[in-house]
């Protein structure tokens, strides 16, 4: 009864005694992986990388005594989801379904596959995806069932990622076509990997640069504080390309009239106008979070702070940032899991980034093109996500009232 | 000595304290009441500058507070406010240890100094040391907060409504713990509040404030018998008068000669308490004892009510 809201757990202990009870999330997932296995299919195998696919049913993607123990250790998984509470017994549950999918679908290109065929390609199709998102789905319920602290959650995120780095460094998924669209452009895509993260990380240490100060003056001065938040929430309205678009301009000028601006890179289009728009759009957060995480210092502690005689300087640094920092960090969280995503948006005007792969593969229709920027773009703001988020929990740790 | 000479605040067209001046002495506790918006938190605030006054002077010991640099007068002042404005991401010791640190103490003299207020507060220093203020209780958190201004050992502590979060019970304790550390450490205190028992419980002298003005400082005796103005009468509370006079005078100021019998009263006893137990026991009188238990003598219900009467 008591899926979406962990945080109560009246219900779940009044439920306990009930052998059988149907979990709400548990049912929404077993459905899931019930679509998944029965309905939809588990790969598409294609004659060559851009015409269309043929489905395969998990049944005639893998050798059948794989396909069996598959689909019975995913049916497994809907059962525990469906009927068992214990968070640890679910979680467990659902890494072995994700492993053993994981692991299955790198087989299926050689079941697939005719032998000597090298243009044939075989991607992971509906039923796959369905079946990891259950699966996760059931992961991150479970892991926050747990309320794992921060450094637990951390650990947990290494683990994922080091399973995931090995999984792909024993080559087990070399088949599958996202993997051979990697291969002819391994090197392209670590540059854009590094041109994605120097996007988006560099904007945000701008933006932290540049906001963080600017909330402090906004405030302590309240009297400019609604013009600044007003014109930042107006550039937040503003549709990233036409704020590529916008940004052309004058950075063509500075460009045409300023040799070092020329010189160090900066031109009309490519990276320059993704960085400052990435950078714009990044100083709402930053500057809003900072006043709002300053205001909410409790008003006795400042009075407290005055009347012992600490000094404007003193009060900012030893009392107000540190009481106002778990806020601005939750800003600078915003920021980051906007600018990984945002950042894709930059290699329309030439500015790179996984983004790159994106466009190339909408042009070519070439789906797995598409996935190989896509899924790296994902993976980076969810772990984001993840790390800062423990990084709030261990700065607000003793302040907690 | 504190000296307020003239001391005016206006905000714009508003006089918020007007005119002020009294004089507190050395060692002693002055409480500032009155109805809220009197001016009295205002008047507080300006001695150590918090707010600037818009006229008029602040002497501690002789000196005008405003040829002293802010910070440093401020170093210089106990200050305790209502929510105690602990910080809350510093550990009690820290808390403390904050003017001290401003003055740049050496960590030892620190340490032995937060060590000593611990004591004096008695905060177990094993048990609370390392806590946060949000893992006190409220009479823990008042503690800590008078003993952070205490903390570089300030000649004067004002406190606003130090009390004010605290329930009745705890309240009072505290008071007394206040009023022990007081006597103890000679500490010259001004007290801002608007619980007239509080006032009459620890002040040395009363000060009563009405819309922006003082209309009387005085003894609490004195302001119980002879209060200036109608307003200052009506706030000691007319049907409260004499046994707020009678909570103001000890058993041993109406001794009298003589054999009783009973339960003995203390002679340290206000006579309130000593009536109070003699109405409660049914009594006409009881006898009253020493601090070693030698019968000193007497207290009967007309002498008591003889103290409570009005001065003729």
């Amino acid at each position: 009864m008591n899926a979406i809201s962990p945080h109560t757990s009246a219900p779940r202990v009044a439920s306990a005694g009930a052998a059988v009870s149907l979990d709400r999330l548990g049912g929404v997932v077993a459905v899931l992986i019930g679509v998944a296995l029965f309905v939809a299919p588990f790969v598409t195998y294609r004659a060559n990388r851009i015409v269309a696919g043929e489905a395969r049913m998990l049944l005639d993607a893998l050798p059948m005594a794989m396909a069996v123990g598959v689909m019975s250790v995913a049916l497994g998984v809907a059962l525990v989801a469906a009927t068992i509470r214990q968070p640890i017994l679910r979680l467990s549950a659902a890494a072995l379904g994700l492993a053993v999918i994981f692991l299955a679908v790198g087989r299926a290109p050689g079941f697939v596959t005719p032998p000597g065929n090298t243009f044939a390609r075989v991607s992971p199709a509906f039923g796959f995806w369905l079946l990891t998102l259950a699966f996760a789905l059931l992961v991150a319920d479970s892991i926050t069932r747990l309320r794992l602290g921060p450094f637990a959650r951390l650990a947990a995120l290494a683990v994922a990622a080091a399973a995931m780095a090995m999984l792909l460094l024993s080559g087990a998924w070399d088949g599958l076509s996202l993997l051979k669209e990697y291969a002819t452009r391994a090197d392209s895509f670590w540059r854009e990997a590094r041109q994605h993260l120097f996007l988006a990380l560099g904007s945000l240490a701008a933006a932290t640069l540049v906001g963080l100060p600017l909330g402090m003056v906004c405030y302590r001065v309240p009297r400019i504080k609604t013009a600044i938040l007003q014109v930042l929430n107006i550039i937040q309205t503003i549709p990233s390309i036409a704020l590529f678009g916008i940004l052309m301009v004058p950075l063509s000028i500075l460009s045409a009239k300023v040799p070092l601006a020329a010189a160090l890179g900066i031109h009309g289009i490519g990276a320059a106008p993704a960085f400052v728009a990435l950078f714009l759009y990044s100083l709402l957060p930053v500057v809003a979070n900072t006043v709002v995480g300053l205001e909410q210092v409790p008003a006795s502690v400042v009075d407290a702070a005055r009347g012992m005689g600490l000094s404007k300087r003193q009060r900012l640094f030893q009392v107000e940032l540190p009481l106002a920092f778990p806020i601005i960090l939750t800003g600078i969280r915003i920021v980051l899991v906007q600018n990984l995503g945002l950042a894709t948006v930059a290699a329309l005007i030439g500015g790179g980034g996984f983004g790159t792969f994106v466009f190339q593969g909408i042009g070519q229709t070439a789906i797995d093109l598409v996935l190989l920027g896509a899924i790296p773009t994902v993976a980076l703001s969810f772990m984001a996500a993840v790390i800062l988020d423990a990084a709030i929990d261990l700065a607000r740790g003793p302040s907690r009232d | 000595m504190i000296e307020i000479e003239h001391l005016t605040k206006r905000f714009g067209e508003t006089i918020v304290v007007d005119d002020v001046s009294l004089t507190v002495d050395e060692g002693t506790i002055a409480v500032f009441v009155g109805t809220s918006g009197a001016g009295k938190s205002t008047l507080l605030r300006m001695i150590n500058r918090l707010i600037e006054p818009s006229s008029g002077r602040v002497l501690i010991d002789g000196q005008d507070t405003m040829a002293i640099p802010e910070d440093d007068l401020r170093h210089r002042i106990g200050y305790v406010i209502q929510g105690y404005g602990l910080f809350p991401h510093r550990t009690v010791i820290e808390n403390i240890a904050t003017v001290p640190r401003l003055l740049g103490w050496d960590a030892k003299r620190i340490a032995a100094r937060v060590e000593e207020l611990l004591d004096l507060f008695q905060l177990d220093s094993a048990e609370f040391a390392a806590k946060y203020p949000h893992e006190l209780s409220g009479g823990q958190q008042q503690r800590v907060g008078v003993a952070r201004a205490l903390a570089a050992k300030p000649a004067l502590l004002l406190m606003d409504e130090p009390f004010g979060a605290l329930d009745p019970v705890i309240r009072h304790k505290a008071q007394e713990d206040l009023l022990a550390i007081q006597r103890r450490l000679g500490t010259t205190i001004m007290l801002v509040t608007h619980d007239m028992d509080e006032a009459f419980h620890l002040g040395d002298r009363i000060a009563v404030m009405d819309q922006a003005r003082l209309l009387q400082y005085a003894t609490p005796a004195e302001l119980l018998t002879r209060p200036a103005e109608e307003f200052v009468e009506r706030l000691v509370g007319t049907a409260e008068r004499p046994f707020r006079l009678l909570s103001l005078a000890r058993v041993k100021d109406a001794i009298e000669p003589g054999p009783s019998q009973g339960e003995p009263l203390p002679v340290s006893a206000t006579l309130r308490e000593a009536l109070s137990q003699l109405v409660w026991t049914g009594r006409e009188s009881l006898p009253v004892t020493d601090a070693s238990g030698a019968i000193l003598g007497r207290i009967s219900i007309d002498g008591i009510l003889a103290h409570g009467r009005q001065p003729a």
